[in-house]
């Protein structure tokens, strides 16, 4: 599948936005939050406005974008509907949050209890999104069982490096949540390659013969092509990656995405320029994560190329 | 609404039987179809460089040519129409965040609104067949409408009410008809020359049928050993003279 960098950037910011706000509400819920009033609402307002910038980035790629407004209507089958409306339906559970905080305190039980909800809309909305991929049959790469957590893991990862840095540079940096990040870095790499493992295993969903209906006459193989430039199935769903690259953009992705920022966030925890490094995690984090989501694309095949004698 | 519409008893499921066997490969289907379309419910289907070195447009029939090694008795060259099959369970129907592309109810026949369509792509990333292609110039997604303003046009005579692409097939190649009456030509067609569904392995359940090609009928004669011929002058001539008769 050609890599979309709307999509990617949909993908990767959302995953940031709503892993941040997931963890300020578990730990909001935990009394584990420093108890300045300004706390929360910032780090909500920074949740929101990065997962915001990911749902409008997402809309570039739309042909009709000034038509968006229509897609929330079809969520009892569709999980691009369904993504559309969760992503707003956590919005006011967030804001409330953020006002509970500021007007009740941070101890109060409404705020609490708002955060966690929050927090489960956020991580929602995620599994939406992931879902829209992990329910496409006729990609063998997204329509696994590794998908949809795959996605949840990422998101909660990238959200613990986020909420790093945001404490530290508000009250300081706070053991328990480089400690998280640092852990959750383990999980999501761990998680990686687990995908990979299971995606050079798997037997393609359907052959030449079987997309022909020729299975009786043998092995099949393409004579002619209908046309001799590329049109949009091959230009959309076409997309071969050479495996030697797709192996050196892998041990990017696990270098960058995962191993470069345990580093950086286990040495913030131990206090190591905590105010440079906990926010260079961010950035590293956030490029590997596009590399990542640029490589979940380009690996994935469609049957449809098999036409075309592609692999799939 | 993109759910799936309830059977109605009775309904039609209206699609077309491509006979693998008869069809030449000549493309008349595809380029019929993008004739009638680029003036039809999706008018138009852009073309960008025709005649240039990049040519490039939308066109909803594509027609591939495969070769089988016939599992050892004998290959076969297979010309091969690629369309929408307007299936049973189609996903490209309920992923769509809009309700823009749908599945008819009465005649099976798969459309999208282009009115209420936004260009978000997913349709065609479900569709294993490969059979949706996006307008850029709009920014909507076309497909193959069955020509469903032939075959309920009035003002067309009632020869004339079928999908272009059949209509115009000088091999009759192409069938069209009501494939959930198991008493229609086509569906007797399908049943008696064992059409067989692209893909059945993912789900889609295509209303479409292909027609595998016919197994040799006429058994061809082996081919002649070389008599058994002595050695020497005269032999040579006698085989030169046997050549020369043999013409």
């Amino acid at each position: 599948m050609t890599p979309a960098s709307s999509v990617l950037l949909l993908t990767t910011l959302t995953g940031f936005g709503y892993g941040l706000l997931a963890w300020l509400g578990i730990f909001a819920a935990a009394e584990a939050l420093p108890d300045s009033p300004w706390f929360a609402p910032v780090g909500v307002a920074i949740a929101l406005v990065v997962a915001s910038a990911g749902l409008i980035a997402s809309t570039l790629h739309l042909g009709r974008p000034e038509r968006a407004w229509r897609a929330f209507s079809q969520w009892r089958s569709s999980w691009l509907s369904r993504e559309g409306v969760v992503s707003v339906l956590t919005y006011p559970p967030a804001i409330a949050f953020a006002l509970l905080w500021w007007f009740l305190g941070p101890d109060a039980a409404a705020t609490r209890a708002i955060g966690l909800l929050a927090a489960v809309m956020g991580l929602a909305t995620v599994f939406c999104t992931a879902m829209i991929y992990a329910s496409l049959k006729p990609i063998r790469q997204w329509h696994n069982p590794h998908t949809a957590p795959d996605y949840l893991i990422f998101a909660l990862f990238s959200g613990a490096v986020l909420l790093a840095a945001v404490l530290g540079a508000s009250s300081g940096p706070a053991w328990a949540v480089s400690a998280i990040a640092v852990a959750a870095g383990f999980v999501a790499g761990g998680a990686k390659l687990a995908y990979w493992h299971h995606i050079d295993a798997q037997t393609p969903l359907a052959t030449l013969a079987s997309a022909t209906g020729l299975a009786a006459f043998g092995k099949v193989t393409p004579l002619d092509q209908p046309h001799f430039t590329e049109n949009y199935i091959l230009r959309e769903m076409g997309y071969q990656i050479a495996r030697k690259h797709a192996g050196k953009l892998r041990r990017i992705v696990l270098a960058v995405a995962f191993a470069i920022p345990i580093i950086l966030s286990l040495l913030a925890g131990f206090r190591i320029a905590p105010e440079i490094l906990a926010p260079l995690a961010v950035i590293v984090t956030g490029i590997g994560l596009f590399v990542e989501r640029w490589l979940f694309f380009a690996e994935a095949t469609h049957v449809s190329a098999l036409y075309y004698g592609r692999a799939a | 609404m993109t759910s799936l519409p309830q059977p109605l008893p009775g309904a039609k499921k209206l699609g077309l039987v491509i006979d693998l066997d008869t069809c030449v490969g000549c493309h008349a289907c595809a380029v019929n179809c993008k004739e009638w379309n680029t003036g039809g419910h999706y008018a138009p289907l852009y073309d960008r460089a025709p005649y240039g070195a990049e040519p490039d447009g939308i066109w909803f029939n594509r027609i591939h040519s495969y070769e089988t090694d016939g599992g050892g008795c004998g290959g076969h060259t297979v010309n091969f129409p690629r369309s929408c099959l307007h299936c049973e369970e189609p996903q490209c129907v309920t992923v769509c965040p809009t309700g823009a592309s749908y599945k008819r109810a009465e005649d099976g026949i798969v459309l999208v609104n282009t009115d209420i369509c936004i260009g978000c792509k997913l349709c065609s990333w479900a569709c294993p067949y490969g059979a949706r292609e996006f307008d850029d110039d709009v920014g909507v997604m076309k497909k193959c409408t069955l020509c469903i303003d032939r075959i309920y046009n009035t003002e067309l005579p009632e020869a004339e009410r079928e999908p272009a692409c059949v209509a115009t097939c000088p091999s009759r190649a192409r069938h069209f008809g009501d494939l959930g009456d198991p008493e229609s030509a086509v569906s007797k067609l399908v049943a008696e020359r064992g059409g067989v569904d692209l893909m059945p392995e993912l789900g889609y359940r295509p209303t479409n049928k292909y027609l595998p090609p016919r197994r040799a009928q006429i058994p061809t004669k082996p081919v002649e050993a070389p008599r058994a011929t002595g050695n020497g002058l005269g032999s040579a001539l006698l085989t030169l003279v046997d050549k020369v008769l043999s013409r």
